[in-house]
């Protein structure tokens, strides 16, 4: 009881030592203020102090390209705890897939994807030119004219199955150095095309597939994650129809290919598509669509 | 008989006290020092040099060439106080040096950056200057004195032999003259026949690398305090260092495929190509030497995409932690010369002394290479006063000792120092970088600790 009470005294005598204390310092405190800032001797006139001068508490630096949203190392950090989070309880959600991409995309990463880049003819095209590509670019509406079995044509067909556009691709916001965040970007863009090129549709199942194999050609972390926890949540089915037939096929393809960052796909529309994947050195993977449906009648016979 | 007489004859006109080999700086400044000395200057001296050196370096002084020569070497203040204290240095085209008080220092793969800053911390000066200055001092000392300094230019020595009597140095001279001396320096460089003939071993490594030298001119964009920069790549450093009215002296140190690619290029591609590996990224440049060898006709193109890109990313205030660009080059001052870390095992034997590139050689990194010669010089010059004041026999081993044990341990210290530095910047292996980038900047912020290693290499705190 004694020591309550004397604490509950103390707590009433220093708080109002500290303050008197304050009190009487503040006014050299505000004196030096003054002094510093140059006020002292020449006071702001009425003009000035109408001026509202002062910075704000917190301002962002400058952005380093249109669009660009400089980030702190811990913001990058929380983006990517709550992005990996949200992208592993809801896959679907692109916003999670698009965060998680970027605030994994560490700039050694994209230096190297940038010296592949820089090393290769196209590449250093690519780099030079910095292509977007949207439906007007690639010009969507010629692309159904163009010869059967052309890039162009399956890339149009695939759009059309798959019923998505070019235009729906997020715009780079995190990533620092401008060259890198247009690589990023590039891939974002062409991750249709690799579609395109392996044929595997934009089911849960074939995305996770296509991550695998795009991890093995670009080393992008996003897309090793995805490959890495993406089956963990899915069909046992579906699982083992992933570890059996198509991560194999993604681990030998994804790494024996030439580095698909490379392909200036816009260039090459009205190349034969089987051509350009023994170019390349990929093997077109089974048709995904054609498994998934053998099986489900499968066990509609058993059942 | 006759024959007994002409030989006595002949040995007897060419005796000397000390011959000098070579007409280098070093033997210049040997010769120039020692006649400059009061103790020293009754000496018999022989300067004999390979090629021909007075009426060029006499020319040099007259009627100065409009350009700045491609072999240029940093003075420290020690080597420039030496000079000056026999003699020499007002003699120096002075117009032609370049000091400066600021070096900068760069990491080319993770670009941590020291300064080191100190009043005259170097002094650019062509090697043409020194050995001129030099010689038209040694012309004045000449004039003011009954024994003189005889150069004999154009002549190779073609053997050296002991004489069979007095065991001395007996040099044949390819003009047909044989020459006897009690103390024979070799100031011959790096292949120095002097120290074939003592037997004293040297040894050391080839750097596997060429130093590509160039003289160019910045481009006038903006003002700037001469500056000594150097950007450390991991194929070696590239520095540039400061001569008078904007110009600029290069060394680049390379791997030998490089430096030939670098010679192979035409002048407009150098340019590009130097003013990318002040600036560029490893990644880059590599992608650039690639296309610089597979002779790619876009070279220049592709140089000037990166660095218009490079300009565009650097924030105003960052541009001057980068040299200007050089927009100039003087034509035909390219060249290379390779690298390597030689160290003789003693600098004297009986009736023999070694000095400079003769007894040691080294990378270019620091600018030491010709400054230890200087020291060397400087401290030979005081055993041999000593030796003379003392009434010593000057190519006893006595009398040369001192000079060796003075100078062996300084000089060799500063070549292991010179070839760390050489190893730990000749990688980008991650770890090390991180580790010599984080050492770097620890050191860049401790005040005393940069004023020893700038008083090390100015040479100031020796003494």
């Amino acid at each position: 009881m004694l020591i309550v009470q004397q604490f509950q005294k103390r707590s009433f005598i220093i708080p109002s030592l500290i303050s008197s204390g304050l009190s009487y310092l503040s006014k050299d405190i505000r004196l030096a203020d003054k002094m510093e800032d140059g006020e002292l001797h020449f006071p702001k006139t009425e003009f000035e102090k109408s001026q509202n001068t002062s910075r704000p508490l917190f301002q962002r630096p400058e952005p380093n390209y249109p669009g660009h949203v400089p980030l702190y190392n811990f913001e990058k950090l929380l983006m990517f705890l709550g992005s990996s989070i949200g992208a592993f309880v809801n896959p679907t959600n692109n916003n999670f897939i698009v965060s998680l991409g970027e605030s994994t995309a560490f700039p050694w990463v994209l230096n190297r994807l940038r010296t592949q880049m820089l090393n290769d003819p196209s590449g250093r095209q690519i780099l030079k030119e910095r292509p977007h590509m949207t439906s007007k670019s690639l010009n969507l509406d010629e692309l159904k004219n163009y010869p059967d079995n052309s890039l162009g044509k399956s890339y149009f067909l695939w759009l059309e199955r798959e019923g998505v556009s070019p235009d729906t691709r997020v715009p780079v916001k995190y990533i620092t150095d401008p060259e890198l965040a247009f690589v990023f970007q590039r891939y974002r863009e062409c991750h249709d095309f690799y579609h395109t090129i392996t044929g595997l549709p934009i089911v849960r199942e074939g995305e996770i597939a296509l991550k695998l194999f795009e991890f093995m050609n670009l080393g992008i972390p996003m897309t090793g994650l995805g490959a890495l926890f993406a089956p963990i949540p899915i069909k046992s089915s579906q699982r083992r129809r992933l570890l059996s037939v198509y991560y194999p096929w993604a681990v030998k393809n994804g790494t024996i290919c030439k580095p698909l960052i490379n392909v200036y796909w816009e260039k090459i529309m009205k190349k034969d598509i089987d051509v350009l994947r023994s170019e390349l050195g990929i093997e077109k993977p089974p048709d995904m669509r054609e498994l998934r449906k053998k099986a489900r009648s499968k066990k509609k016979q058993v059942a | 008989m006759f024959q007994v007489i002409r030989r006595f004859a002949t040995s007897v006109s060419n005796v000397a006290d000390i011959v000098i080999i070579g007409g280098g700086p070093a033997g210049l400044t040997l010769g120039t020092a020692l006649k400059n000395s009061p103790v020293t200057k009754h000496l018999k001296i022989h300067l004999v040099e390979g090629g021909k050196i007075i009426e060029p370096l006499n020319s040099f002084l007259e009627t100065p060439p409009p350009n700045y020569l491609n072999r240029v070497v940093s003075l420290t203040p020690s080597t420039i106080g030496f000079l000056d204290s026999i003699g020499a240095w007002s003699h120096f085209n002075q117009e032609r040096t370049q000091s400066y008080d600021d070096i900068v220092t760069y990491d080319g793969v993770s670009g941590a950056r020291m300064n080191f800053e100190h009043p005259d911390i170097a002094t650019m000066v062509e090697t043409t200057n020194i050995q001129a200055g030099l010689l038209s001092r040694l012309n004045e000392l000449n004039s003011q004195q009954e024994v003189k300094l005889v150069i004999q230019e154009d002549t190779k020595v073609t053997s050296i032999a002991k004489d069979s009597i007095t065991q001395w140095p007996t040099l044949k001279l390819s003009n047909g003259d044989s020459l006897t001396c009690r103390l024979l320096v070799g100031c011959d460089g790096y292949n120095s026949p002097v120290r074939h003939f003592a037997g004293i071993e040297s040894r050391g490594w080839s750097y596997n690398r060429w130093g590509v030298v160039a003289t160019f001119k910045f481009a006038d964009t903006e003002f700037r305090f001469p500056t000594g920069w150097q950007r450390f790549l991991p194929t070696g450093p590239l520095a540039l260092l400061p001569l008078p009215n904007g110009y600029t002296s290069m060394v680049w140190s390379t791997t030998p495929e490089l430096a030939e690619m670098l010679l192979s290029l035409d002048e407009t591609e150098f340019l590009s190509m130097v003013n990318a590996g002040t600036r560029l990224s490893t990644e880059e440049l590599s992608m650039i030497y690639d296309l610089a060898k597979s002779k790619s006709p876009d070279l220049l193109e592709q140089i000037q995409w990166r660095l218009n890109l490079f300009a565009g990313k650097l924030k105003p205030a960052d541009e001057e932690n980068f040299p200007l660009q050089v927009s100039e080059i003087v034509t035909g001052s390219r060249a290379r010369f390779p690298l390597k870390l030689s160290h003789a095992d003693t600098y004297v034997e009986d009736r023999v002394a070694l000095v400079g590139d003769a007894a040691h050689t080294t990378h270019p990194l620091a600018g030491q290479g010709l400054n230890m010669g200087q020291e060397d010089v400087k401290s030979l010059v005081g055993a041999l006063e000593r030796a003379t004041s003392r009434g010593l026999d000057i190519g006893n081993s006595l009398a040369l000792e001192p000079y060796f044990s003075e100078r062996w341990p300084q000089n060799h210290v500063l070549l292991g120092v010179m070839d760390k530095i050489h190893k730990i910047y000749s990688t980008d292996f991650a770890p090390l970088v991180a580790a010599r980038s984080f050492g770097v900047d620890v050191l860049n912020s401790l005040g005393p600790i940069k004023d020893f290693m700038v008083g090390r290499i100015s040479g100031n705190s020796k003494r």
